[in-house]
Protein backbone atom coordinates (compact mmCIF):
# COMPACT_ATOMS: atom_id res chain seq x y z
CA UNK A 1 0.00 0.00 0.00
CA UNK A 2 1.52 3.24 -1.10
CA UNK A 3 1.21 6.39 1.05
CA UNK A 4 -0.54 8.17 -1.79
CA UNK A 5 -3.21 5.47 -1.97
CA UNK A 6 -3.64 5.56 1.77
CA UNK A 7 -4.08 9.34 1.77
CA UNK A 8 -6.44 9.14 -1.20
CA UNK A 9 -8.59 6.81 0.89
CA UNK A 10 -8.62 9.40 3.67
CA UNK A 11 -9.41 12.31 1.32
CA UNK A 12 -12.79 13.17 2.88
CA UNK A 13 -11.45 13.04 6.40
CA UNK A 14 -8.43 15.14 5.44
CA UNK A 15 -10.55 17.70 3.57
CA UNK A 16 -12.82 18.15 6.55
CA UNK A 17 -9.80 18.42 8.77
CA UNK A 18 -8.35 21.12 6.52
CA UNK A 19 -11.67 22.89 6.38
CA UNK A 20 -11.83 22.74 10.18
CA UNK A 21 -8.37 24.27 10.55
CA UNK A 22 -9.17 27.05 8.10
CA UNK A 23 -12.52 27.60 9.82
CA UNK A 24 -10.92 27.85 13.29
CA UNK A 25 -8.15 30.13 12.03
CA UNK A 26 -10.71 32.39 10.37
CA UNK A 27 -12.90 32.33 13.48
CA UNK A 28 -9.98 33.31 15.74
CA UNK A 29 -9.11 36.08 13.30
CA UNK A 30 -12.70 37.35 13.44
CA UNK A 31 -12.67 37.36 17.24
CA UNK A 32 -9.36 39.23 17.10
CA UNK A 33 -7.53 36.67 19.18
CA UNK A 34 -3.75 36.65 19.05
CA UNK A 35 -2.50 35.16 15.76
CA UNK A 36 -0.05 32.91 17.59
CA UNK A 37 -2.97 31.06 19.12
CA UNK A 38 -4.33 30.36 15.65
CA UNK A 39 -0.95 29.08 14.51
CA UNK A 40 -0.62 26.98 17.64
CA UNK A 41 -4.06 25.42 17.35
CA UNK A 42 -3.55 24.78 13.64
CA UNK A 43 -0.24 23.01 14.17
CA UNK A 44 -1.59 21.02 17.09
CA UNK A 45 -4.42 19.73 14.95
CA UNK A 46 -2.07 18.76 12.14
CA UNK A 47 0.22 17.05 14.62
CA UNK A 48 -2.69 15.08 16.09
CA UNK A 49 -3.73 13.97 12.60
CA UNK A 50 -0.23 12.87 11.75
CA UNK A 51 0.21 11.02 15.03
CA UNK A 52 -3.10 9.23 14.44
CA UNK A 53 -2.54 8.39 10.78
CA UNK A 54 1.07 7.22 10.79
CA UNK A 55 0.54 4.12 12.97
CA UNK A 56 -2.63 3.30 11.06
CA UNK A 57 -0.75 3.48 7.78
CA UNK A 58 2.10 1.48 9.21
CA UNK A 59 -0.18 -1.33 10.41
CA UNK A 60 -2.27 -1.51 7.27
CA UNK A 61 0.79 -1.41 5.06
CA UNK A 62 2.40 -4.17 7.07
CA UNK A 63 -0.72 -6.34 6.94
CA UNK A 64 -1.49 -5.96 3.25
CA UNK A 65 2.10 -6.26 2.08
CA UNK A 66 2.44 -9.43 4.08
CA UNK A 67 -0.74 -10.76 2.45
CA UNK A 68 0.62 -9.91 -0.99
CA UNK A 69 4.03 -11.33 -0.25
CA UNK A 70 2.50 -14.60 0.84
CA UNK A 71 0.13 -14.66 -2.10
CA UNK A 72 2.98 -14.12 -4.56
CA UNK A 73 5.12 -16.81 -3.05
CA UNK A 74 2.29 -19.34 -3.13
CA UNK A 75 1.91 -22.01 -5.78
CA UNK A 76 -1.73 -22.63 -5.03
CA UNK A 77 -3.10 -19.19 -4.29
CA UNK A 78 -6.49 -20.55 -3.34
CA UNK A 79 -5.10 -21.65 0.00
CA UNK A 80 -4.25 -18.07 1.08
CA UNK A 81 -6.65 -18.22 4.02
CA UNK A 82 -4.58 -20.80 5.84
CA UNK A 83 -1.58 -18.43 5.98
CA UNK A 84 -3.31 -15.13 6.70
CA UNK A 85 -2.16 -13.21 9.80
CA UNK A 86 -4.49 -12.60 12.70
CA UNK A 87 -6.58 -9.52 11.75
CA UNK A 88 -6.15 -6.36 13.86
CA UNK A 89 -8.35 -3.70 12.35
CA UNK A 90 -12.00 -4.17 11.60
CA UNK A 91 -11.16 -3.73 7.92
CA UNK A 92 -8.72 -6.63 8.05
CA UNK A 93 -11.27 -8.68 9.88
CA UNK A 94 -13.71 -8.12 7.04
CA UNK A 95 -11.14 -9.18 4.46
CA UNK A 96 -10.29 -12.17 6.59
CA UNK A 97 -13.93 -13.15 6.78
CA UNK A 98 -14.49 -12.75 3.04
CA UNK A 99 -11.48 -14.88 2.22
CA UNK A 100 -12.58 -17.45 4.74
CA UNK A 101 -16.06 -17.69 3.29
CA UNK A 102 -14.94 -17.81 -0.33
CA UNK A 103 -12.31 -20.42 0.52
CA UNK A 104 -14.93 -22.57 2.14
CA UNK A 105 -17.27 -22.12 -0.80
CA UNK A 106 -14.47 -23.05 -3.17
CA UNK A 107 -13.55 -26.11 -1.13
CA UNK A 108 -17.15 -27.25 -1.16
CA UNK A 109 -17.29 -26.76 -4.90
CA UNK A 110 -14.04 -28.65 -5.41
CA UNK A 111 -15.08 -31.57 -3.27
CA UNK A 112 -18.39 -31.67 -5.12
CA UNK A 113 -16.58 -31.97 -8.44
CA UNK A 114 -14.03 -34.35 -6.99
CA UNK A 115 -16.80 -36.63 -5.88
CA UNK A 116 -18.53 -36.34 -9.24
CA UNK A 117 -15.27 -37.02 -11.00
CA UNK A 118 -14.57 -40.00 -8.80
CA UNK A 119 -18.04 -41.34 -9.40
CA UNK A 120 -17.63 -40.91 -13.11
CA UNK A 121 -14.24 -42.53 -13.08
CA UNK A 122 -15.55 -45.44 -11.08
CA UNK A 123 -18.35 -45.81 -13.55
CA UNK A 124 -15.98 -45.69 -16.53
CA UNK A 125 -13.72 -48.32 -14.96
CA UNK A 126 -16.66 -50.53 -14.15
CA UNK A 127 -18.13 -50.08 -17.61
CA UNK A 128 -14.81 -50.97 -19.19
CA UNK A 129 -14.57 -54.16 -17.18
CA UNK A 130 -18.12 -55.06 -18.10
CA UNK A 131 -17.68 -54.38 -21.79
CA UNK A 132 -14.60 -56.58 -21.85
CA UNK A 133 -16.77 -59.62 -21.19
CA UNK A 134 -18.77 -59.39 -24.43
CA UNK A 135 -15.54 -58.50 -26.23
CA UNK A 136 -13.95 -61.66 -24.88
CA UNK A 137 -17.06 -63.56 -25.86
CA UNK A 138 -17.09 -62.29 -29.46
CA UNK A 139 -13.40 -63.04 -29.66
CA UNK A 140 -14.00 -66.65 -28.63
CA UNK A 141 -16.99 -67.08 -30.94
CA UNK A 142 -14.75 -65.96 -33.80
CA UNK A 143 -12.02 -68.31 -32.67
CA UNK A 144 -14.47 -71.22 -32.49
CA UNK A 145 -15.94 -70.50 -35.92
CA UNK A 146 -12.77 -69.84 -37.79
CA UNK A 147 -13.38 -68.37 -41.23
CA UNK A 148 -12.39 -65.32 -43.23
CA UNK A 149 -15.46 -63.51 -41.94
CA UNK A 150 -14.70 -64.16 -38.27
CA UNK A 151 -11.03 -63.29 -38.86
CA UNK A 152 -12.17 -59.94 -40.11
CA UNK A 153 -14.53 -59.50 -37.16
CA UNK A 154 -11.70 -60.43 -34.84
CA UNK A 155 -9.55 -57.65 -36.29
CA UNK A 156 -12.33 -55.14 -35.70
CA UNK A 157 -12.87 -56.41 -32.17
CA UNK A 158 -9.19 -55.89 -31.51
CA UNK A 159 -9.67 -52.27 -32.52
CA UNK A 160 -12.61 -51.90 -30.16
CA UNK A 161 -10.53 -53.40 -27.40
CA UNK A 162 -7.81 -50.90 -28.11
CA UNK A 163 -10.24 -47.97 -27.88
CA UNK A 164 -11.67 -49.37 -24.67
CA UNK A 165 -8.18 -49.62 -23.26
CA UNK A 166 -7.57 -45.99 -24.26
CA UNK A 167 -10.66 -44.93 -22.34
CA UNK A 168 -9.49 -46.84 -19.29
CA UNK A 169 -6.10 -45.20 -19.30
CA UNK A 170 -7.59 -41.80 -20.02
CA UNK A 171 -9.77 -42.21 -16.94
CA UNK A 172 -6.74 -43.28 -14.96
CA UNK A 173 -4.51 -40.51 -16.25
CA UNK A 174 -6.96 -37.82 -15.13
CA UNK A 175 -7.00 -39.26 -11.66
CA UNK A 176 -5.61 -36.84 -9.13
CA UNK A 177 -3.83 -39.60 -7.28
CA UNK A 178 -1.34 -41.48 -9.35
CA UNK A 179 -2.27 -45.12 -9.10
CA UNK A 180 0.88 -46.43 -10.65
CA UNK A 181 3.58 -48.56 -9.11
CA UNK A 182 7.20 -48.27 -10.05
CA UNK A 183 8.81 -51.64 -10.53
CA UNK A 184 11.94 -53.09 -12.00
CA UNK A 185 11.04 -54.17 -15.51
CA UNK A 186 12.94 -56.06 -18.19
CA UNK A 187 12.19 -54.14 -21.37
CA UNK A 188 12.44 -57.11 -23.73
CA UNK A 189 9.92 -59.08 -21.70
CA UNK A 190 7.38 -56.30 -21.78
CA UNK A 191 7.89 -55.57 -25.48
CA UNK A 192 7.41 -59.25 -26.31
CA UNK A 193 4.27 -59.33 -24.20
CA UNK A 194 2.76 -56.45 -26.17
CA UNK A 195 3.77 -57.96 -29.51
CA UNK A 196 2.06 -61.19 -28.49
CA UNK A 197 -1.03 -59.22 -27.55
CA UNK A 198 -1.09 -57.77 -31.03
CA UNK A 199 0.03 -60.98 -32.73
CA UNK A 200 -3.14 -61.48 -34.76
CA UNK A 201 -3.39 -58.06 -36.46
CA UNK A 202 0.39 -57.97 -36.89
CA UNK A 203 0.45 -61.38 -38.55
CA UNK A 204 -2.55 -60.48 -40.68
CA UNK A 205 -0.56 -57.49 -41.97
CA UNK A 206 2.48 -59.72 -42.60
CA UNK A 207 4.56 -57.66 -40.23
CA UNK A 208 8.28 -58.42 -39.81
CA UNK A 209 9.44 -58.01 -36.23
CA UNK A 210 12.99 -57.12 -35.25
CA UNK A 211 14.14 -57.00 -31.65
CA UNK A 212 17.59 -55.77 -30.73
CA UNK A 213 19.43 -54.95 -27.49
CA UNK A 214 16.44 -54.86 -25.19
CA UNK A 215 17.78 -56.94 -22.32
CA UNK A 216 17.88 -54.10 -19.90
CA UNK A 217 16.08 -53.22 -16.70
CA UNK A 218 14.21 -49.98 -16.21
CA UNK A 219 12.17 -48.61 -13.34
CA UNK A 220 8.62 -47.76 -14.29
CA UNK A 221 5.03 -48.95 -14.12
CA UNK A 222 4.59 -52.02 -16.30
CA UNK A 223 0.87 -51.60 -17.05
CA UNK A 224 1.28 -48.00 -18.13
CA UNK A 225 4.33 -48.73 -20.23
CA UNK A 226 2.51 -51.67 -21.75
CA UNK A 227 -0.30 -49.33 -22.73
CA UNK A 228 2.12 -46.79 -24.21
CA UNK A 229 3.85 -49.43 -26.33
CA UNK A 230 0.43 -50.83 -27.34
CA UNK A 231 -0.63 -47.42 -28.63
CA UNK A 232 2.56 -47.06 -30.65
CA UNK A 233 2.15 -50.52 -32.19
CA UNK A 234 -1.49 -49.81 -32.88
CA UNK A 235 -0.48 -46.61 -34.70
CA UNK A 236 2.09 -48.48 -36.77
CA UNK A 237 -0.59 -50.99 -37.69
CA UNK A 238 -2.93 -48.22 -38.76
CA UNK A 239 -0.45 -46.29 -40.86
CA UNK A 240 1.53 -49.03 -42.57
CA UNK A 241 0.98 -51.17 -45.61
CA UNK A 242 1.01 -54.94 -45.73
CA UNK A 243 4.44 -56.46 -45.21
CA UNK A 244 5.77 -53.57 -43.15
CA UNK A 245 8.51 -54.08 -40.63
CA UNK A 246 8.50 -53.06 -37.01
CA UNK A 247 11.73 -52.89 -35.07
CA UNK A 248 12.32 -52.49 -31.37
CA UNK A 249 15.81 -51.52 -30.36
CA UNK A 250 17.48 -50.35 -27.21
CA UNK A 251 20.24 -47.86 -26.70
CA UNK A 252 21.93 -47.60 -23.34
CA UNK A 253 23.61 -44.27 -22.67
CA UNK A 254 25.44 -42.93 -19.63
CA UNK A 255 22.42 -41.40 -18.00
CA UNK A 256 19.48 -42.92 -19.80
CA UNK A 257 18.12 -45.83 -21.74
CA UNK A 258 16.24 -45.28 -25.00
CA UNK A 259 13.65 -47.68 -26.36
CA UNK A 260 13.14 -47.03 -30.05
CA UNK A 261 10.13 -48.34 -31.92
CA UNK A 262 10.43 -47.83 -35.64
CA UNK A 263 8.18 -48.78 -38.53
CA UNK A 264 8.60 -48.27 -42.26
CA UNK A 265 5.08 -46.99 -42.74
CA UNK A 266 3.77 -43.85 -44.36
CA UNK A 267 5.53 -41.47 -41.97
CA UNK A 268 4.34 -38.14 -40.62
CA UNK A 269 4.62 -34.83 -42.54
CA UNK A 270 7.15 -32.36 -41.13
CA UNK A 271 4.52 -29.75 -40.32
CA UNK A 272 2.52 -32.23 -38.23
CA UNK A 273 5.29 -33.83 -36.25
CA UNK A 274 5.55 -31.23 -33.48
CA UNK A 275 1.85 -31.48 -32.77
CA UNK A 276 1.29 -35.24 -32.70
CA UNK A 277 1.24 -35.30 -28.90
CA UNK A 278 -1.50 -32.65 -28.69
CA UNK A 279 -4.95 -33.71 -27.65
CA UNK A 280 -7.27 -34.34 -30.56
CA UNK A 281 -4.61 -33.63 -33.17
CA UNK A 282 -5.10 -35.89 -36.18
CA UNK A 283 -2.95 -34.27 -38.84
CA UNK A 284 -2.80 -35.10 -42.51
CA UNK A 285 -2.61 -38.87 -41.95
CA UNK A 286 -5.52 -38.82 -39.57
CA UNK A 287 -7.66 -36.97 -42.08
CA UNK A 288 -6.54 -39.15 -44.97
CA UNK A 289 -7.24 -42.38 -43.14
CA UNK A 290 -10.19 -41.05 -41.18
CA UNK A 291 -9.64 -43.37 -38.27
CA UNK A 292 -7.60 -41.21 -36.02
CA UNK A 293 -8.98 -39.85 -32.77
CA UNK A 294 -5.88 -37.92 -31.84
CA UNK A 295 -6.01 -39.51 -28.41
CA UNK A 296 -3.41 -42.29 -28.58
CA UNK A 297 -0.21 -40.31 -28.61
CA UNK A 298 -1.70 -37.59 -26.44
CA UNK A 299 -2.33 -40.20 -23.76
CA UNK A 300 1.14 -41.68 -24.26
CA UNK A 301 2.67 -38.27 -23.64
CA UNK A 302 0.50 -37.67 -20.61
CA UNK A 303 1.36 -41.02 -19.04
CA UNK A 304 5.05 -40.57 -19.87
CA UNK A 305 5.01 -37.20 -18.12
CA UNK A 306 3.53 -38.78 -15.02
CA UNK A 307 6.11 -41.56 -15.11
CA UNK A 308 8.99 -39.07 -15.67
CA UNK A 309 9.77 -40.60 -19.05
CA UNK A 310 10.50 -38.67 -22.18
CA UNK A 311 8.82 -39.51 -25.43
CA UNK A 312 10.00 -38.23 -28.78
CA UNK A 313 8.96 -38.86 -32.32
CA UNK A 314 10.92 -38.64 -35.53
CA UNK A 315 9.71 -39.37 -39.02
CA UNK A 316 10.44 -39.09 -42.69
CA UNK A 317 7.44 -39.12 -44.94
CA UNK A 318 7.03 -42.39 -46.86
CA UNK A 319 10.13 -43.72 -45.11
CA UNK A 320 9.73 -44.35 -41.42
CA UNK A 321 8.31 -43.27 -38.08
CA UNK A 322 10.38 -43.74 -34.98
CA UNK A 323 9.10 -43.25 -31.46
CA UNK A 324 11.71 -43.06 -28.72
CA UNK A 325 10.87 -43.60 -25.07
CA UNK A 326 13.63 -42.33 -22.85
CA UNK A 327 14.07 -43.81 -19.38
CA UNK A 328 16.28 -41.89 -16.95
CA UNK A 329 18.95 -44.05 -15.35
CA UNK A 330 18.83 -42.13 -12.14
CA UNK A 331 16.21 -43.93 -10.09
CA UNK A 332 15.69 -40.97 -7.76
CA UNK A 333 14.00 -39.08 -10.60
CA UNK A 334 11.30 -41.71 -10.72
CA UNK A 335 10.92 -42.27 -7.03
CA UNK A 336 10.70 -38.57 -6.17
CA UNK A 337 7.39 -37.12 -4.97
CA UNK B 1 -7.10 -83.25 -19.08
CA UNK B 2 -10.04 -81.91 -17.18
CA UNK B 3 -10.62 -78.18 -16.82
CA UNK B 4 -13.31 -76.65 -14.62
CA UNK B 5 -14.56 -73.29 -15.87
CA UNK B 6 -16.06 -70.97 -13.28
CA UNK B 7 -17.69 -68.17 -15.26
CA UNK B 8 -21.14 -66.66 -14.75
CA UNK B 9 -21.57 -65.32 -18.27
CA UNK B 10 -23.25 -68.29 -19.88
CA UNK B 11 -22.32 -67.54 -23.45
CA UNK B 12 -18.71 -66.89 -22.64
CA UNK B 13 -18.63 -70.13 -20.66
CA UNK B 14 -20.03 -72.12 -23.59
CA UNK B 15 -17.64 -70.57 -26.06
CA UNK B 16 -14.72 -71.16 -23.77
CA UNK B 17 -15.78 -74.79 -23.39
CA UNK B 18 -16.02 -75.21 -27.17
CA UNK B 19 -12.67 -73.58 -27.64
CA UNK B 20 -10.83 -75.67 -25.05
CA UNK B 21 -12.51 -78.88 -26.16
CA UNK B 22 -11.28 -78.20 -29.67
CA UNK B 23 -7.79 -78.33 -28.21
CA UNK B 24 -8.43 -81.65 -26.53
CA UNK B 25 -9.34 -80.58 -23.02
CA UNK B 26 -12.42 -81.85 -21.25
CA UNK B 27 -14.35 -79.00 -19.72
CA UNK B 28 -16.83 -78.88 -16.93
CA UNK B 29 -18.74 -75.99 -15.49
CA UNK B 30 -21.76 -75.19 -13.40
CA UNK B 31 -24.55 -72.70 -13.56
CA UNK B 32 -25.07 -72.90 -9.84
CA UNK B 33 -22.72 -70.74 -7.83
CA UNK B 34 -23.96 -71.17 -4.30
CA UNK B 35 -21.79 -74.14 -3.40
CA UNK B 36 -19.44 -73.87 -6.32
CA UNK B 37 -16.33 -74.77 -4.32
CA UNK B 38 -17.74 -78.16 -3.40
CA UNK B 39 -18.84 -78.79 -6.98
CA UNK B 40 -15.35 -77.94 -8.25
CA UNK B 41 -13.61 -80.18 -5.75
CA UNK B 42 -16.00 -83.05 -6.42
CA UNK B 43 -15.08 -83.15 -10.10
CA UNK B 44 -11.34 -83.34 -9.31
CA UNK B 45 -10.26 -81.10 -12.20
CA UNK B 46 -6.67 -80.82 -13.45
CA UNK B 47 -7.04 -77.07 -13.65
CA UNK B 48 -9.56 -74.39 -12.66
CA UNK B 49 -10.28 -71.28 -14.72
CA UNK B 50 -11.76 -68.86 -12.25
CA UNK B 51 -13.62 -65.62 -12.91
CA UNK B 52 -13.60 -62.98 -10.17
CA UNK B 53 -16.99 -61.26 -10.37
CA UNK B 54 -19.42 -64.00 -9.52
CA UNK B 55 -22.77 -64.28 -7.78
CA UNK B 56 -22.48 -65.34 -4.11
CA UNK B 57 -18.76 -65.66 -3.37
CA UNK B 58 -16.15 -63.77 -5.35
CA UNK B 59 -13.50 -65.64 -7.28
CA UNK B 60 -10.97 -64.71 -4.63
CA UNK B 61 -13.02 -66.36 -1.89
CA UNK B 62 -13.51 -69.46 -3.99
CA UNK B 63 -9.79 -69.58 -4.68
CA UNK B 64 -9.05 -69.43 -0.96
CA UNK B 65 -11.56 -72.17 -0.21
CA UNK B 66 -10.13 -74.44 -2.90
CA UNK B 67 -6.61 -73.87 -1.61
CA UNK B 68 -7.63 -75.18 1.80
CA UNK B 69 -8.42 -78.56 0.27
CA UNK B 70 -6.48 -78.92 -2.95
CA UNK B 71 -3.38 -77.95 -4.85
CA UNK B 72 -5.09 -77.93 -8.24
CA UNK B 73 -3.67 -75.21 -10.52
CA UNK B 74 -5.92 -72.15 -10.56
CA UNK B 75 -5.82 -69.50 -13.27
CA UNK B 76 -7.73 -66.35 -12.39
CA UNK B 77 -9.43 -64.87 -15.43
CA UNK B 78 -10.72 -61.36 -14.98
CA UNK B 79 -11.43 -58.16 -16.80
CA UNK B 80 -9.95 -56.13 -13.95
CA UNK B 81 -6.31 -55.61 -14.69
CA UNK B 82 -4.92 -53.45 -11.90
CA UNK B 83 -1.80 -54.42 -10.03
CA UNK B 84 -3.87 -54.83 -6.94
CA UNK B 85 -5.99 -57.52 -8.58
CA UNK B 86 -2.93 -59.36 -9.78
CA UNK B 87 -1.21 -59.14 -6.44
CA UNK B 88 -4.33 -60.30 -4.64
CA UNK B 89 -4.67 -63.29 -6.95
CA UNK B 90 -1.11 -64.37 -6.30
CA UNK B 91 -1.42 -63.84 -2.57
CA UNK B 92 -4.39 -66.12 -2.19
CA UNK B 93 -2.65 -68.95 -3.97
CA UNK B 94 -3.71 -68.60 -7.59
CA UNK B 95 -1.10 -69.88 -10.02
CA UNK B 96 -1.66 -67.44 -12.83
CA UNK B 97 -3.60 -64.36 -13.82
CA UNK B 98 -5.04 -63.71 -17.29
CA UNK B 99 -7.04 -60.65 -18.26
CA UNK B 100 -10.10 -60.54 -20.48
CA UNK B 101 -10.36 -60.37 -23.41
CA UNK B 102 -7.73 -63.05 -23.61
CA UNK B 103 -5.59 -63.74 -26.57
CA UNK B 104 -6.62 -67.38 -26.95
CA UNK B 105 -3.09 -68.50 -27.77
CA UNK B 106 -1.85 -66.88 -24.58
CA UNK B 107 -4.59 -68.55 -22.58
CA UNK B 108 -3.73 -71.92 -24.11
CA UNK B 109 -0.05 -71.42 -23.39
CA UNK B 110 -0.77 -70.57 -19.76
CA UNK B 111 -3.06 -73.56 -19.34
CA UNK B 112 -0.47 -75.81 -20.91
CA UNK B 113 2.28 -74.44 -18.68
CA UNK B 114 0.22 -74.97 -15.53
CA UNK B 115 -0.95 -78.46 -16.36
CA UNK B 116 2.54 -79.47 -17.38
CA UNK B 117 4.13 -78.36 -14.15
CA UNK B 118 1.60 -80.38 -12.21
CA UNK B 119 1.78 -83.64 -14.11
CA UNK B 120 4.25 -85.69 -16.10
CA UNK B 121 5.01 -84.81 -19.65
CA UNK B 122 2.49 -85.93 -22.18
CA UNK B 123 3.28 -88.26 -25.04
CA UNK B 124 1.17 -87.73 -28.09
CA UNK B 125 0.69 -90.51 -30.59
CA UNK B 126 -0.88 -89.85 -33.97
CA UNK B 127 -0.86 -92.06 -37.04
CA UNK B 128 1.96 -94.08 -35.57
CA UNK B 129 4.07 -91.04 -34.83
CA UNK B 130 5.10 -90.71 -31.20
CA UNK B 131 5.73 -87.16 -30.17
CA UNK B 132 7.57 -86.18 -26.97
CA UNK B 133 7.15 -82.43 -26.55
CA UNK B 134 9.27 -82.41 -23.37
CA UNK B 135 12.31 -83.91 -25.06
CA UNK B 136 11.46 -82.40 -28.48
CA UNK B 137 11.78 -85.84 -30.06
CA UNK B 138 9.66 -87.74 -32.52
CA UNK B 139 9.70 -91.51 -32.95
CA UNK B 140 8.35 -93.37 -35.95
CA UNK B 141 9.06 -97.06 -36.61
CA UNK B 142 11.50 -96.93 -33.69
CA UNK B 143 13.62 -94.28 -35.36
CA UNK B 144 14.23 -91.22 -33.24
CA UNK B 145 14.70 -87.73 -34.60
CA UNK B 146 15.23 -84.43 -32.82
CA UNK B 147 13.16 -81.37 -33.61
CA UNK B 148 14.08 -77.72 -33.22
CA UNK B 149 11.95 -75.54 -30.98
CA UNK B 150 10.04 -74.07 -33.91
CA UNK B 151 9.46 -77.40 -35.63
CA UNK B 152 8.21 -78.86 -32.38
CA UNK B 153 5.83 -76.00 -31.87
CA UNK B 154 4.49 -76.31 -35.42
CA UNK B 155 4.00 -80.05 -35.06
CA UNK B 156 2.29 -79.78 -31.69
CA UNK B 157 -0.04 -77.08 -32.98
CA UNK B 158 -0.96 -79.17 -36.01
CA UNK B 159 -1.47 -82.31 -33.95
CA UNK B 160 -3.53 -80.60 -31.27
CA UNK B 161 -6.05 -79.58 -33.92
CA UNK B 162 -5.70 -82.81 -35.91
CA UNK B 163 -8.19 -83.34 -38.69
CA UNK B 164 -8.69 -79.61 -39.05
CA UNK B 165 -6.96 -77.11 -41.28
CA UNK B 166 -4.63 -74.80 -39.42
CA UNK B 167 -4.04 -71.53 -41.25
CA UNK B 168 -0.54 -70.17 -41.71
CA UNK B 169 -1.50 -67.16 -39.61
CA UNK B 170 -2.57 -69.38 -36.73
CA UNK B 171 0.66 -71.36 -36.96
CA UNK B 172 2.61 -68.13 -36.90
CA UNK B 173 0.60 -66.94 -33.91
CA UNK B 174 1.46 -70.17 -32.10
CA UNK B 175 5.14 -69.55 -32.80
CA UNK B 176 4.89 -65.91 -31.78
CA UNK B 177 3.51 -66.98 -28.42
CA UNK B 178 6.84 -68.70 -27.74
CA UNK B 179 8.67 -65.42 -28.46
CA UNK B 180 9.66 -66.57 -31.94
CA UNK B 181 8.44 -63.68 -34.07
CA UNK B 182 8.94 -65.43 -37.37
CA UNK B 183 7.80 -64.00 -40.69
CA UNK B 184 6.15 -65.69 -43.63
CA UNK B 185 9.35 -66.97 -45.22
CA UNK B 186 10.74 -68.41 -42.00
CA UNK B 187 7.50 -70.27 -41.43
CA UNK B 188 7.71 -71.81 -44.90
CA UNK B 189 11.32 -72.84 -44.26
CA UNK B 190 10.40 -74.34 -40.89
CA UNK B 191 7.46 -76.28 -42.26
CA UNK B 192 9.55 -77.60 -45.14
CA UNK B 193 12.32 -78.69 -42.79
CA UNK B 194 9.81 -80.43 -40.55
CA UNK B 195 8.38 -82.16 -43.62
CA UNK B 196 11.81 -83.37 -44.68
CA UNK B 197 12.47 -84.76 -41.21
CA UNK B 198 9.16 -86.59 -41.24
CA UNK B 199 9.84 -87.89 -44.73
CA UNK B 200 13.27 -89.17 -43.73
CA UNK B 201 11.48 -91.17 -41.01
CA UNK B 202 9.21 -92.58 -43.66
CA UNK B 203 6.17 -90.40 -43.10
CA UNK B 204 5.35 -89.06 -46.50
CA UNK B 205 2.56 -86.50 -46.79
CA UNK B 206 2.05 -86.34 -43.05
CA UNK B 207 1.48 -82.59 -43.36
CA UNK B 208 -0.92 -81.79 -46.18
CA UNK B 209 -0.89 -78.33 -47.71
CA UNK B 210 -4.30 -76.85 -48.41
CA UNK B 211 -3.73 -74.11 -50.91
CA UNK B 212 -4.73 -70.70 -49.64
CA UNK B 213 -6.01 -72.18 -46.40
CA UNK B 214 -3.18 -73.72 -44.47
CA UNK B 215 -1.94 -77.08 -43.31
CA UNK B 216 -3.61 -80.26 -42.15
CA UNK B 217 -2.46 -83.40 -40.41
Amino acid sequence: MRIRDFLKDKIIFLSFQLFLIVYIVVLLEVFKIDRRAAVFIGFTMILIDVVALVPEYYRKNKYYSSVYRKLNSMDKKQYIYSVLDEPFFKEEEILDDIVKQTTKAMNDEISFYKLKNEEYQEYVEMWIHEVKIPIACIDLICENNNSDVTKSIEEEIKKIDNYVEQALFFARSTNIENDYKIKNIVVSKLVKKVIKKYSKPLIAKKCKINIKDLDINVYTDDKWLEFIISQIISNSLKYSDKGFSLSFSGQANNNNFILKIKDDGIGIPKEDICRVFSKGFTGLNGRKFAKSTGMGLYLCKKLCDKLYLNIEIDSQINEYTEVAIIFPKDKSVVFDD
Amino acid sequence: MNIFIVEDDEKLRDELTDFLEAYGYDCQSSNEFENITKVILDTCPDLVLLDVNLPYDSGYDICKQIRKESNVPIIIVTSRNTDLDELKSMNIGADDFVTKPYNTQILLARIKARIKTNSDSEIVEYKGLKFYPERSQIIYNNIIDELTKNEMRILSTLISSRGKIVSRDDLMDALWQTDEFVDDNTLTVNVNRLRKKLESLGMIDFIITKRGQGYLV
